[in-house]
């Protein structure tokens, strides 16, 4: 009963959380331009020889990720720093509601909001294939799904960071996770060749544990067990992405708990 | 009597500020209760540390020392935030609801359901004068009119304790008046009322007790008959007489008080009541007319600054 009650508290702050996303011009305008993309895709396809489904396919996964990582940024960072700068927070706090129901609301309003936005992108994305003769099929589900959890794990790095810092800090220091986070391969090469056995090696070796691996959620072009995955040909398995969601979980829960634990510290002056 | 409403003991907030971690005491261990169904205000200059106190009280602020019960649970108890609404000092809310929208998500964390939050909802919005613009996003509000939402959502619950920072701030004197009306209907309804204000007329209308505080610490606490002087400050007589008269009562008393010209006619103000019965009788001797006699007891406002030490304009922060 206790649980269902702190859940409608949580549920009654995410509902908000979600009517001011969807009520946010810049998010709607990011949308259009990632709808954009996908339609500049049948203009490339058009220019390619007979590639146009592959075309509309990376492009519009791409647009997919892309938008999906701004959006992620500009919500995880701008919704909670918002409640603090306005003072809004000041006349919720006080109200039966624990600190953490706040702050796991607001996440939970984001996840709606940024499962929304993804099922309306890849729709958008289907339709585009099903017009040009292809078809959407259960590896576009599959990559699709594993962006939706790269994006929930990237908002609940940047509620760490907004449970602390500035917005600009909180959106830079997040956007730099993501990018190092994605470029793990590389630095893991880095790390095990030229600066082998150096202390910078160790170092980077050591980050890498630390930091979060934002390359496994966006696999296509990598190699597995020495074959190209892609879209195309042969993709990630469902285990894979059940791996995936397992470390986005662990990885964000943690994130989350320290973003909890510092918004509990915090004082509102 | 029954068990105080709310209860502070020796509640301290340091805050460390700047490179160097520099301490400055906001407030420094002060201790009041509150009784059931009184109209409590809670007065001071501005920075002297009402905002703070209750931002402690409502779980805003984690104080440094001392502690705090509130309808006998200590801060933050869910059982207790129930029981208590809150209005915050120039209240700011998401300005792309509308007031309905609002209290709508006010109503589900006190987990009404739809029915009890549209019923709650139109009641509150009704009693604050704020029916005609309930659908209207809130960005579209003026400051009184978003000090209004502040207490129609502060009442969503129908709390046992109202804690009200400020709630006179920024209005006009229409708006004032009924806030004042709102605080005295919640008086007769049997709850307590927690606020605070450094316009003291306000006080002076509404409070059955008072805490002073002065920079961050508490100077008295009482009812505010027994914190004023009962002592007759000075006696002001209204007079009218012909100009010789005036020259010569002017002359006779002009150690003993002071003299001037008023749109009612001669004012002469006495410090001593021996001084106006000799007044009196050399006026009414010499063929002048008396229009009063008042007496001046100590007003809320001058308590305030012999408390303070200093006009309280000089000490704002």
């Amino acid at each position: 009963m206790a649980v269902i009650a702190s859940f409608q508290r949580m549920w009654a702050i995410a509902l908000n959380t979600f009517r001011e996303a969807v009520r946010n011009k810049v998010l709607a305008i990011l949308v259009m331009f990632a709808v954009a993309l996908m339609a500049f895709s049948l203009v490339l396809g058009q220019l390619s020889l007979h590639e146009e489904i592959r075309i509309i396919k990376d492009l519009g996964l791409a647009g997919v990720s892309i938008f999906g990582v701004v959006i992620a940024l500009f919500l995880g960072v701008n919704l909670l720093s918002k409640e603090l700068d306005r003072k809004t927070v000041y006349a919720i706090v006080p109200k039966p509601l624990h600190r953490h129901e706040f702050l796991l609301g607001k996440y939970l309003g984001l996840v709606v909001t940024i499962t929304a936005l993804v099922v309306l992108m890849s729709a958008v994305l289907a339709l585009f294939l099903v017009v040009q003769g292809g078809r959407h099929g259960v590896v576009m589900v599959r990559a699709e799904l594993l962006i939706w959890l790269e994006l929930l794990l990237l908002m609940a790095v940047a509620m760490l960071f907004a449970s602390f810092s500035s917005p600009w800090l909180s959106a830079m220091f997040a956007a730099a996770l993501w990018v190092i986070g994605r470029n793990t391969a590389e630095l893991e090469a880095f790390a095990t060749g030229k600066l082998e056995a150096s202390p910078g090696g160790s170092l980077i070796e050591a980050l890498l544990v630390v930091l979060p691996d934002f390359r496994m959620f966006y696999v296509s072009g990598a190699n597995f067990d020495e074959t190209v995955v892609s879209v195309h040909e042969s993709f990630v398995s469902w285990s894979y992405v059940g791996s995936a969601a397992l470390y986005a979980a662990t990885y964000g829960g943690m994130c989350l708990a320290a973003a909890v634990l510092l918004f509990y510290r915090r004082d509102f002056t | 009597m029954s068990a105080a409403v709310l209860e502070v003991e020796d509640l301290r907030k340091e805050f460390l500020s700047g490179f160097l971690r520099r301490r400055t005491v906001a407030v420094d261990g002060i201790s009041f209760s509150v009784e059931p169904g009184e109209v409590f205000g809670f007065l001071g200059p501005n920075g002297a540390g009402k905002t703070t106190t209750m931002k402690m009280l409502m779980g805003l602020i984690h104080p440094t020392a001392g502690k705090a019960r509130i309808l006998g649970a200590g801060i933050g108890d869910l059982a207790a935030k129930r029981r208590i609404g809150y209005l915050p000092e120039n209240p700011y809310f998401y300005d792309y609801l509308s007031a309905t929208e609002y209290l709508h998500m006010v109503g589900r964390i006190y987990g009404l359901d739809r029915a009890a939050r549209t019923r709650r909802a139109d009641e509150l919005l009704e009693r604050v004068g704020l029916a005609m613009a309930k659908r209207r996003p809130m960005r579209s509000y003026s400051k009184g009119m978003l000090q209004r939402v502040g207490l129609a959502q502060a009442l969503v619950g129908d709390p046992d304790l109202v804690v009200l920072d400020e709630p006179m701030s920024g209005l006009d004197p229409i708006g004032r008046r009924e806030i004042r009306e709102l605080i005295e209907d919640l008086r007769a309804r049997g709850k307590t009322v927690f606020f605070s204000t450094h316009i003291l007329a306000d006080a002076n209308l509404l409070c059955d007790r008072v805490a002073i505080i002065v920079k961050g610490k508490l100077r008295d606490v009482g009812l505010l008959g027994e914190l004023l002087s009962p002592k007759v400050l000075q006696v002001e007589v209204l007079w009218q007489g012909p100009e010789a008269l005036r020259e010569e009562l002017t002359s006779a008393f002009a150690e003993a008080g002071e003299h001037s010209r008023s749109s009612e006619g001669e004012l002469f103000i006495a410090r001593e009541q021996a001084t106006v019965d000799r007044f009196v009788a050399e006026l009414v001797a010499g063929g002048g007319q008396l229009s009063s006699v008042t007496p001046r007891r100590e007003t809320l406002e001058q308590l305030f600054v012999r408390d303070a030490g200093s006009r309280p304009e000089e000490q704002r922060s």
